[in-house]
């Protein structure tokens, strides 16, 4: 099988339980080897078709494909897939030996090739000398390595991972991130991350898939994620941005001309004359003074957050509207609070989103 | 805490003690009396009340038959017990809280008014066959225990550990084999202990539900104190109470006292 075909194929699967719809006709396909991360609020579906995926939720409608086969109606123990869930679910009554066995046991592998293949996950995950160590002698950490090691041990067609550093402090999940992603390119596994924690999803995938109310809004690269939002939505989630409100005046190939209270601004977007919008860039695209060819507003600073390598700048530009601008060290003179100041950035950075999408 | 204070419950934990376990001694002693009426200072040790025992009028049959009925409800009791305590702990049944009480409320009521109510409920219904209303009688007995053990228990589980189970490749039964049942081995141990004790040694319910040819050991035991008060009685409460030491000593070594008794995990 190539790299780029299609390793993972969810298409058309919806879950309702009772009266609310879970999954809303999800559509998501995942290339051999890929690390996908699945990113939205709480309650947005993340979980269930994770779940979905492994077997452990049945989906009322749509297929879902492994490596080439239908396993839609599969029970979960014939899916070969890999779970690392948030709480670990590390069997106690087990040593951590006995818990990275475990699959290889069910699967009725000869006792020494169990033996290799457990040293093999254990020294992946750098737990060697822990092998016959209880479970509930092991820190928060080396309970999640036990995890993934027993993930991958049965060499799973996908490994899928619900929340699973969202329990390890700050500085350990960060470490994790970077260490996990180049374990399971090491692997060449293909991965689904859930989380909703942005630095997370950016982080540690190579495509995220923006998730809302069982849909999902925009799967695409980090980069591409973070420069070409689709929705308001995503725009929201991911990142900061300045988003002021207008309706349009006109419109003319894939740009508008936007009547705000800040003044007259254009975007990128595609709207009728007439049309409630909101006009939206990022902090970083904002700089101090007033350029031909730019949309620009003025105001009074509001407040100046230093954040090490840049600096947060809020501008009240009146009506009701502000405007954030990321100033970085090299930008020259950083504005005080209640310093009147006119920001600029550039059209093409600009974009506008209908309004009633707002989340 | 002063020192006055520290002694006083010293000596209580210290005189309980003795006043739990003392008795339990003094019968063990009496049953090695040389003489058929137990005297102190001892002048001697013999085991021939041991000898005895089995020549009592009507043992072997009791003996049997509190077996019988003991083994057979912890058993019918574990297996019930515990698919209603996963109702109660997991099914999301409505009102589990009522039934959780109505399932341990036999733990709470005197023992007497068990029997009674059995004995009248039973004629009313015509059910008579003195064994089987015995066995009946015994769940009755035996299933408050398991169920407060096994609803704990299961409180304490994870059920995410069955998923994992899944998989990793094995069948939803096979999960609930190799994860769920090893997990709640420590509860399963202590309900089976707990309820076949309660049973083995169960007076007041069984003296309603008895008759002649179908007695239960500890009846069987009250009728020979009363007829033959000789150390015969006591080398047969030695040797149950050694059973049960032993018992408690090998769950202890399997699974953990400490674990059992929930003190610690
Ligand atoms: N077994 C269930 N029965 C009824 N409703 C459920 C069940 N499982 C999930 N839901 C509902 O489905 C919705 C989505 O749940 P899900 O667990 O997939 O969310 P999530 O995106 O994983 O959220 P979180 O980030 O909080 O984990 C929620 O509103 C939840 O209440
Ligand atoms: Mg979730």
């Amino acid at each position: 099988m190539s790299e780029s075909s299609p390793h993972l194929v969810v298409r058309g699967v919806s879950k309702r339980y009772g009266p609310t719809t879970v999954l809303d006709h999800i559509d998501l396909t995942i290339r051999r080897g890929e690390l996908v991360t699945l990113l939205g609020p709480s309650g947005c579906g993340k979980t269930t078709l994770l779940r979905a995926i492994a077997g452990l939720a049945q989906p009322d409608t749509g297929k879902v494909e492994l490596a080439g086969r239908d396993i839609t109606h599969v029970p979960p123990h014939k899916r070969n897939v890999g779970v690392v869930f948030q709480s670990y679910a590390l069997f106690p009554h087990l040593t951590v030996a006995g818990n990275v066995a475990f699959g290889l046991k069910v699967r009725g592998m000869a006792r020494r090739e169990i033996d290799v293949a457990v040293d093999r996950a254990l020294s992946l995950v750098k737990l060697g000398h822990l092998a016959s160590r209880r479970i509930s002698a092991l820190s928060g950490g080396q309970q999640q390595r036990v995890a993934l090691a027993r993930a991958i041990a049965v060499e799973p067609d996908v490994l899928l991972f619900d929340e699973a550093l969202s329990a390890l402090d700050r500085k350990l999940r960060e470490e994790m991130q970077v260490e996990l992603r180049r374990l399971l390119q090491e692997v060449k596994a293909t991965a689904i991350f859930v989380t909703h924690d942005q630095d997370e999803a950016l982080t540690m995938s190579d495509r995220v898939a923006v998730m809302n109310k069982g849909r999902i809004e925009q799967l695409a690269e980090p980069r591409e994620l973070y420069l070409r939002p689709a929705s308001l939505f995503a725009l929201n989630f991911v990142g900061l941005s300045t988003r002021i409100s207008g309706t349009v005046l006109s419109a003319d190939n894939g740009k508008v001309d936007v009547e705000t209270k800040v003044g007259r601004l254009s975007a990128l977007g595609n709207f009728q004359a007439g049309s409630p919008v909101i006009v939206a860039a990022r902090p970083e695209q904002l700089r101090i003074g007033g350029e031909d060819e730019t949309n620009s507003a003025s105001g009074r600073v509001r407040s100046v957050v230093f954040q090490g390598s840049r600096t947060l700048v809020e501008v009240d530009a009146g009506a009701g509207e502000s405007l954030l601008a990321e100033l970085s060290g090299r930008d020259g003179a950083i504005p005080g609070v209640h310093d009147e100041i006119r920001l600029s950035w550039p059209v093409a950075e600009t974009f506008a989103f209908p309004m009633e999408a707002q989340a | 805490m002063t020192r006055a204070a520290i002694i006083v419950c010293w000596v209580m934990a210290i005189g309980l003690a003795l006043f739990l376990i003392i008795p339990l001694l003094v019968i063990a002693a009496a049953s090695f009396s040389p003489t058929p009426v137990f005297d102190l200072p001892l002048t001697g040790a013999s085991t021939r009340w041991y000898g005895r025992i089995g020549r009592l009028d009507g043992f072997w049959p009791s003996l049997l038959l509190s077996l019988q009925i003991a083994l057979l409800s912890t058993v019918i009791s574990l297996v019930c017990g515990t698919l209603a305590a996963i109702a109660i702990a997991r099914g999301k049944l409505p009102g589990a809280g009522i039934f959780a009480t109505a399932l341990v409320s036999p733990l709470m009521m005197p023992g007497l008014v068990l029997g009674i109510a059995l004995l009248q409920g039973f004629r009313a219904v015509g059910f008579t066959a003195p064994w089987a209303t015995l066995l009946v009688a015994h769940l009755v007995i035996t299933l408050p225990y398991v169920a407060r053990t096994m609803i704990s228990g299961l409180a304490r589980f994870d059920f995410t550990l069955i998923e994992a189970a899944r998989t990793l490749g094995c069948s939803y039964p096979g999960s609930v084999l190799r994860v769920m049942v090893p997990a709640l081995a420590p509860s399963f141990l202590i309900a089976g202990i707990f309820s076949f004790l309660a049973s083995f040694d169960n007076y007041p319910v069984s003296i309603f539900l008895a008759d002649v040819r179908t007695k239960t050991l500890p009846i069987r035991m009250l009728q020979y104190i009363e007829e033959a008060p000789d150390p015969t009685l006591a080398a047969l409460s030695t040797l149950i109470l050694a059973g049960t030491v032993i018992l408690l000593f090998v769950s202890d070594r399997v699974v953990g006292l400490h674990r059992m008794a929930g003190t610690s995990d």
